[in-house]
């Protein structure tokens, strides 16, 4: 499958600013199934100063500096990606969870794909009991880790309500928890905070959905801003499955992967600084075509 | 136990050998001295006698007389109370003063020499894992250090990875918290690698100590603390790739627990005190924003945690450091000591593999031992850990408190047998969140209670500083004893107490310092460019203190009128003009106005007002709080005593006026510390301008209030008495108080030192004197609007000046004020802070 995207975002600020420094994560990544084709982001004023490296979990990381004062910022990212992955078959076998955690804890290595990376607390996602207890029941001995996250993934999405206006980004896991409603990222933190606590390693991706459903096909949620989802290490010889707990899916082809961390703040697609407005109205819109 | 070979004048006994009354004395002080069971003790030796070096140090203490004792313990604290050595308890707002134990820690050379050697290794040691952990990897590879006890670690920063340090090392200060172990060898209780504390203070409480027992501490051979940091000054200059780096010191600010610290170190090393606000990234490097624009900054000697150093890489919700901090450091633009990331080290599941790590990377084993660890991420320690659970503390393995159960250590001893499975259960599923360390029990030193000694139990901090031709270890430390006689730990914040700490050689010291030879150093008369933010502290201490010293005049104006003039009308015309100043100034409300009496004590000393004098003082003293690292202790010292006076109840009238006399004594004083003490290319100017600009507005709206149009002698005589300018009028003019002849005095004579036209000229001259930024050769605000003031006072007479004109001169003289802010304090306190761009996006 291949996918235009269009990824805009801007803000407006009350008064004018003089100078913005930002961290810009909008290339797909490739791999995993998943190949760029091509990419390009324009941004209104120009900048200054735009250069490019990797970071540490290997994702295209731009950083810009705009010193044009200015009332309105535009990132306008465009991107073709192909997409290819394997159906996951749900119901297949995969190792009991204890000896993934066991695995994982005995890692010998530090770098961005190493399990051990995503089994402690991140500074968006505590480990605390409550969620771990939570994740627990899906859980129980000896289960497969496949088919216990599958059954965690599902009481989340059963459980919590979608409310985009429930949360804003700053929105503690605990209040996202107790009050059972969130949006994407608050499920997808909700999810990983449970299995970390279990000790099992679980990754935040920030990524995009297929705006218009396959024909037959509900749409989904999420589709028309960023998206976000979790990713879960299940062994060796699994390795990392794609866990949507916001459609209560599991990742196959209607999903783009942009960048991938412990939470949201490895991965967030604009963040930065800017001095001078006090006030910012943010604006982001997300399309994301099937070409073929 | 090495040192206990009879040395010096002790001979190793305590037992009197001659009848010299001091003996006797030194008896008396130690009978009954006794080690806590199984605890070893710096006085007494594991054998029962007490050691060679304190025996040395009773002796000649006892050459004191009782009297001279308690004054001279009373003259050390006062020192540290006048110096202002505070320290702020975590969560507390108000300073705390710094209980210093009267005796000094002794550690005698030998036993010095082996526990320096220990903590050389150490420090080696952990700066060759970081430098690995950080770079190649090996260690993690060939799992000598499982990946799980460095990822679990907030301060492994992943941002970091990969970047060579700027400088060529992680570690520029390392410090060890050391105690004395069970069988009275030293031993490691834990170590910092972040940010070390405690230097500062070391070096306070050496100087309090030894001047405070001046011949004592020379008979000691007392080891000097100051090579040690002229070392790592040098240290940190030669890391810099400029020949005469512009170092800072970030400190979070003067909230800090120790930012009285932050601003010792500072003003000792020479370096700029500076905070995140005040630097900014440009063209990769790191900035200082100064009054003469932006100056690169070469190293910076942080005291911000690594995680608050730059919101746009590490914690986002930081304010304390600077956007863009990491990157500069990837693009080798400043050096950062230690480096961000370092404190990864002070983990504690990492102090299981030291002793292998040494092995692997020196062939020996390591020279001191610490408090036995295990992480209980590893199977076998995890299952000795559970069988000996009531022998061991549960600590949290990266140092976050003890993963749901709080705050360490848990003793499983203490918990209910629920709880207690729930640890158990808790570190079965999640061992690589826990250690299992022995549980330690402090060792002692003796401290001075009312003429005997006790022992309490300390932690000593020793510190190690990086220099080109190795480690170099400080000679005494940062010693901390609890009150307590039973302590599992002690931290500042329950009254624990510091002591110095003096490491005693059997032969004289050498005084020489370190300094370089005369003719290797670059003579230089200019210390670099103020930085904004002290500048704008600076102008508003200037302000403040002149404020208060105008609201001290116009109270006792108000004094002697109502003493003078009871019943006559124009004296109470007088009295209710003055009063009407006092409300505008904020120093008192209206409704008091009703009741005069009221009036003067609560322009004094009210809390609630913030224009009272007292209120006046306090920000003044806030202000000063930030300028710690500019003033002389004796300027610090006035400010604190006159607003801590000012506090003082005052009961009737006469003592309103007694009061405001004594403190406008004490603001003259300090403007003649700060006449004849402050540097004048460093911040003067500033304290200066403030204080001129205030002046020249006060006296203008004086001018306005008591020189109206219509102003009788009566009014005249008490503007006359406001400006201090009776004297010279009288000597002047034969007449009594004119209008034309005053208002010349007071706003235009440019001789008279407290006229308008005297301040305009000196802002002028600093104006002048100040670096222009680059506004493409046009004159800049400050100046342009000084100068059209000026001429407007030199070419004014007397006779035209009037109350209109005299109001539009105080809007110019406000303005003047406000461009001198907006234009070289741009930064301040009406400046927008960077904001972080929110939203999901």
């Amino acid at each position: 499958v291949i996918y235009d995207i269009r990824h805009v975002t801007t803000y407006s600020y009350e008064s004018p600013v003089g100078f913005a420094r930002c961290s810009l994560r909008l290339e797909p990544r490739s791999g995993d199934g998943q190949q760029l084709v091509s990419h390009a982001v324009e941004i209104r004023p120009r900048p200054a100063e735009r250069t490019v490296r990797h970071d540490f979990f290997g994702t295209h990381t731009e950083s810009v500096l705009i010193e044009t004062a200015h009332r309105n910022l535009r990132i306008d990212s465009r991107s073709r990606v192909s997409v290819l992955r394997r159906a996951p078959d749900r119901a297949a076998p995969s190792p009991a969870w204890e000896s993934v955690r066991d695995v994982a804890f005995e890692a010998t290595s530090l770098g961005p794909a190493s399990p051990i990376g995503y089994v402690f607390a991140s500074p968006l996602v505590p480990v605390q009991q409550p969620v771990t207890l939570y994740a627990a029941l899906s859980f129980p001995p000896a289960r497969g880790i496949l088919a216990g996250a599958l059954d965690l993934m599902h009481r989340i999405r059963t459980e919590f309500k979608y409310d985009p206006k429930a949360t804003v980004i700053s929105t503690p896991l605990d209040e996202v928890f107790e009050k059972r409603h969130g949006v994407c990222q608050d499920f997808a933190h909700v999810m990983i905070a449970g299995l970390r606590g279990l000790g099992l390693p679980a990754a935040y991706v920030s990524g995009y959905l297929r705006t218009i459903p396959p024909p037959g096909k509900p749409r989904l949620q999420g589709a028309d801003a960023t998206h976000a989802w979790v990713s879960l290490w299940c062994g060796e010889e699994i390795g990392w499955i794609g866990f949507d707990p916001t459609n209560d899916i599991l990742v196959e082809n209607d999903h783009i992967v942009l960048a991938v961390g412990r939470d949201f703040s490895d991965v967030s697609p604009v963040d930065g600084i800017i001095v001078g407005s006090r006030r910012q109205k943010l604006a982001v819109a997300v399309d994301v075509l099937l070409v073929e | 136990m090495a040192g206990d070979a009879g040395q010096g004048n002790g001979q190793g006994s305590s037992q009197p050998s001659k009848a010299r009354p001091g003996n006797r004395r030194v008896a008396q002080w130690t009978r009954g001295y006794a080690r806590l069971p199984g605890i070893p003790d710096e006085y007494m030796a594991q054998d029962g006698t007490p050691r060679a070096v304190w025996t040395r140090f009773f002796d000649a203490f006892a050459e004191l007389t009782p009297g001279d004792i308690e004054r001279r313990f009373g003259s050390a604290d006062r020192h540290l109370r006048e110096a202002g050595v505070t320290y702020r308890a975590p969560g507390e707002t108000a300073e705390r003063h710094w209980p210093l134990s009267h005796l000094p820690l002794l550690i005698d050379e030998a036993d010095w020499q082996q526990l320096t050697a220990g903590i050389v290794q150490r420090a080696e040691l952990l700066e060759l894992v970081l430098s690995d952990l950080y770079g190649e990897g090996r260690l993690i590879a060939e799992n000598a250090v499982p990946a799980a006890a460095i990822a679990g670690s907030t301060e492994y920063l992943r941002a970091v990875c990969g970047i060579k340090p700027p400088g060529g090392r992680y570690l520029n200060m390392y410090a060890a918290d050391v105690g004395r172990g069970p069988d009275g060898r030293w031993w490691v209780l834990g170590d910092r690698t972040q940010s070390p504390s405690g230097a500062g203070y070391a070096l306070e409480n050496r100087l309090v100590l030894s001047q405070a027992f001046t011949t004592l501490y020379k008979s000691m051979n007392v080891e000097r603390v100051a090579p040690f940091f002229e070392a790592f000054r040098d240290a940190l200059r030669a890391s810099s790739d400029r020949d005469e780096p512009r170092i800072g010191l970030l400190t979070p600010g003067s909230f800090s627990e120790t930012y009285f610290e932050h601003a010792t170190l500072a003003r000792y090393l020479g370096f700029l005190l500076v905070e995140g606000d005040d630097l900014a990234v440009s063209g990769d490097r790191i900035h200082i924003r100064t009054v003469a624009g932006l100056k690169r900054l070469d190293v910076l000697l942080r005291r911000v945690d690594s995680n608050s150093l730059d919101p746009l890489e590490l914690d986002a919700s930081s304010q304390l450091g600077v956007p863009g901090l990491i990157d500069v450091l990837r693009k080798n633009g400043v050096v950062v000591a230690n480096m961000p990331g370092s404190g990864v080290m002070e983990a504690r599941a990492l102090l299981g593999f030291l002793p292998s790590l040494s092995r692997r990377f020196f062939g020996e084993d390591l020279k001191m031992p610490h408090i036995a660890t295990w992480w209980c991420g590893q199977k076998s320690a995890r299952e000795e850990v559970l069988s000996r659970l009531d022998e061991v503390a549960i600590e949290g393995a990266y140092g976050r408190g003890v993963p749901g159960f709080g705050r360490g250590p848990v003793l499983a001893s203490e918990l209910s047998a629920s709880e207690r499975e729930r640890l158990k259960s808790a570190i079965n599923d999640r061992g690589i969140d826990y250690v299992g360390q022995e549980l330690v029990r402090l060792s002692t030193t003796p401290v001075w209670d009312q003429g005997r000694i006790t022992p309490r139990p300390f932690v000593l901090r020793v510190f190690a500083a990086a220099t080109p031709g190795g480690w170099t270890i400080m000679p005494g430390g940062f010693c901390r004893i609890a009150d307590q006689p039973d302590a599992r730990a002690v931290s500042m914040g329950d009254g624990a107490r510091a002591a110095d700490v003096w490491v005693v050689s059997d032969k004289a010291v050498s005084t020489a310092t370190l300094l370089p030879t005369g003719d290797s150093v670059r003579i230089r008369r200019i210390a670099g460019w103020v930085p904004s933010r002290a500048a704008d502290n600076l102008f508003w201490l200037g302000r403040y203190l002149e404020r208060a010293e105008a609201t001290l005049r116009l109270l006792r104006a108000l004094g002697t009128q109502r003493e003078s003039g009871k019943g006559s009308s124009t004296a109470l015309h007088s009295v209710e003009r003055i009063q009407r100043l006092l409300v505008t100034w904020g120093a008192t409300s209206q409704a008091t106005r009703a009741q005069p009496a009221k009036v003067a004590a609560e322009a004094l000393q009210s809390q609630e007002k913030f224009g009272s004098a007292l209120s006046l003082l306090r920000s003044a003293q806030r202000t000063a709080t930030s300028l710690r690292e500019r003033l002389s202790p004796d300027a610090w010292q006035v400010i604190t005593e006159m607003t801590e006076r000012l506090a003082e109840e005052v009961d009737d009238d006469d003592g309103v006026v007694v009061a405001a006399e004594l403190t406008l004594q004490e603001l003259a004083s300090f403007a003649g510390l700060a006449q004849e003490n402050m540097n004048r290319a460093a911040g003067w100017r500033f304290l200066e301008m403030g204080r001129r600009a205030e002046r020249a507005i006060n006296t203008v709206r004086f001018a306005r209030q008591f020189a109206y149009d219509e102003a009788g002698s009566e009014d005249l005589d008490i503007l006359l008495t406001l400006v201090d300018c009776q004297i010279t009028y009288r000597s002047r003019y034969l007449v009594g108080p004119l209008l034309p002849p005053v208002r010349d005095l007071v706003v235009l004579d440019p001789y008279n030192p407290r006229s308008v036209a005297f301040q305009v000229s000196a802002l002028n001259d600093h104006i002048a004197s100040l670096p222009t930024l680059k506004e493409g050769g046009l004159i800049e605000r400050p100046q342009r609007l000084a100068v059209a003031l000026q001429a407007t006072l030199t070419t004014a007479e007397a006779a035209d000046l009037d109350t209109k004109s005299l109001f539009a001169l105080e809007q110019d003289l406000l303005n003047l004020a406000d461009a001198i802010g907006s234009h070289y304090f741009p930064h301040g306190p009406n400046a927008s802070r960077p904001e972080k761009l929110t939203g999901l996006a």
